[in-house]
């Protein structure tokens, strides 16, 4: 449902120094952007996305593309979602699975999405247009898909402890299987430009040579994987289990380094600049590490259920959670700073003022940016109460 | 003298502004808004309704595409109360007396419905599981 167009505070006359709701700030300490949200304490401020009915179990971003970069959620009610990655404004629904959906993904570009389901199907879509491309049968419940970087692949994997890749261009061709899984696979991902794939069962981690789809290596894990996440700069595999957040090497599975967490984790996501670890699981909570260090420093309660997935966006400053209360959220990283629907308040500063996340879109004249804006210049919540010297 | 800003009291955490909620799915349908500007540069135009193509074959199409919806939606009002042989997957022939349809077409409701296994006084098909269905006026 849109939010009501009317203004829930009264908006200040134009330009006015001290508009109504806003602190009283010396004028030394007027200061844009990240630099006054360090100078006031900010409380992070998730915006949730609503929109699916049961748990939401995965979620994937998309690369930057020239309009900004997506967001697909899979959820437990067969109808994965596509969203603006900055926003979390709903763009579509991928409707035509029968059955819960455990895995999405996109490609590079978000022209194409791909889901995996409890029908024991993959499919692929326009994530354009909403349309369902092509149906991969499976033999079982099939828990993972990923896209190589030029899309022409899929790889899948599932229940049937088989690892399957479709050439896209020819969906209807047998795909290759690559077997020796000893139990169901949880997540299996494209790795070293698309030259090996790494694959996650309850048990082991291993490693794979797409030519001669053989195995080359394999570690066996202490507990069940609930999440890896693969991240090229650096082949870096982040894995959980347990209450473990566990860091290895890509290419040869070594472990660099791992963390505990107060709770059972089932996701973490290493930020793109390798600053920042997110994780969150069981307790509800959202934990945020510093990856060197690997002290904690922050972590918030929000959901209402365990979170089952979290990813950073592709630029690092937010990052979106996925839980057993059936709803997204978006955190930033920094918070206070503006960003997406994120707005850091000072004086000078009206509702209608927005910087743009991401680079304009192509045709769009500045004054049509600006009708956008103050279309949804609503302020939801009131900027700090007047507090008296 | 106002130096509200005093960093040694976390207690006055103030909670980030939003300027709105980010928007949820709009109910009515499946989203991917032909109008919006990815769309319209990233979609091929052949069967798009909301394509660049001139405005005589567009307001044609739209005309039949009108027209056929409507056939339908009519053929649906002239089922109610019939008798419907509905071939779907699996080599399932059933029949059944059509009630109703839901808004999207997504399943029929229809009643005594007869299949290998007995009849079904009540029953709800997927329409994604209809391959065809027939009936006589």
């Amino acid at each position: 449902m849109r939010p009501s167009r009317a203004s829930l505070s009264p908006s200040p006359p134009a330009r006015s120094l001290f508009p109504p709701h806003a602190p009283r700030f010396p004028a030394a300490l007027r200061l844009p952007g990240a630099a006054a949200a360090a100078a006031m304490a900010m409380r992070q401020t998730p915006l949730t996305c609503s929109g699916h009915t049961r748990p939401v179990v995965d979620l994937a971003f998309s690369d930057i593309t020239p309009y900004g970069y997506f967001l697909i959620s899979a959820c437990k009610d067969g109808k994965p979602m596509l969203r603006q990655g900055d926003t979390g404004d709903w763009i579509g629904t991928f409707l035509g699975h029968k059955g819960a959906v455990w895995g999405a993904t996109l490609n590079r570009d978000a022209t194409k999405a791909a889901t995996a389901a409890a029908d024991f199907t993959a499919k692929v879509w326009d994530a354009v247009s909403g349309d369902e491309l092509i149906t991969l049968a499976h033999k079982h419940i099939v828990k993972s898909v990923n896209f190589t970087e030029d899309s022409n692949y899929l790889l899948t994997g599932g229940q049937d402890k088989l690892l399957r890749i479709y050439d896209l261009s020819k969906p209807e061709a047998e795909p290759q299987v690559v077997s020796g899984h000893t139990s169901g696979i949880k997540k299996a991902l494209w790795s070293s430009d698309d030259k090996q794939i790494l694959s996650a069962d309850d048990k082991t981690l291993r490693l794979w040579d797409r030519n001669t789809m053989t195995e080359v290596k394999a570690i066996n894990v202490a507990m069940s994987v609930s999440s890896m996440e693969y991240v090229p700069e650096g082949e870096i595999l982040v894995v959980t289990y347990g209450r473990t957040i566990a860091f290895h090497s890509a290419e040869t599975l070594e472990q660099i380094k791992s963390f505990e967490a107060p709770a059972t984790v089932n996701s973490a996501s290493l930020h793109p600049e390798k600053e920042f670890i997110v994780a969150g699981g069981e307790d509800f909570k959202l934990y945020k590490y510093d990856y060197n260090t690997g002290e904690e420093l922050e972590s918030y309660k929000g959901h209402f259920g365990p979170i089952h997935c979290v990813r950073f966006s592709p630029d690092g400053e937010l990052y979106a959670s996925g839980s057993e209360d059936g709803t997204l959220r978006l955190w930033q990283t920094t918070v206070g700073k503006t960003y997406g629907l994120w707005k850091c308040v000072v004086p000078e500063e009206e509702g209608g003022e927005l910087a743009k996340a991401r680079v304009s879109l192509p045709g769009t004249a500045e004054e049509e940016l600006e009708d956008l804006t103050s279309e949804n210049s609503d302020s939801i919540y009131s900027s700090t109460p007047e507090v008296k010297a | 003298m106002c130096c509200c800003l005093c960093p040694q009291e976390p207690a006055m955490k103030v909670p980030v502004s939003v300027i709105r909620l980010p928007r949820g799915p709009d109910g009515t349908s499946r989203g991917f808004d032909p109008n919006s500007p990815r769309y319209q540069a990233l979609s091929p135009v052949s069967i798009s309704t909301a394509g660049c193509g001139n405005e005589a074959s567009l307001e044609r199409e739209q005309q039949g595409r009108v027209a056929l919806r409507e056939r339908y939606l009519r053929s649906l009002f002239a089922m109610v109360g019939r008798t419907i042989h509905f071939t779907m997957y699996e080599r399932v022939n059933v029949s059944a007396f059509f009630d109703a349809s839901d808004i999207d077409i997504l399943n029929f409701q229809v009643s005594d419905l007869q299949t290998p296994l007995g009849v079904h006084r009540e029953a709800l098909l997927r329409c994604s599981d209809i391959i065809s269905y027939t009936f006589e006026l």
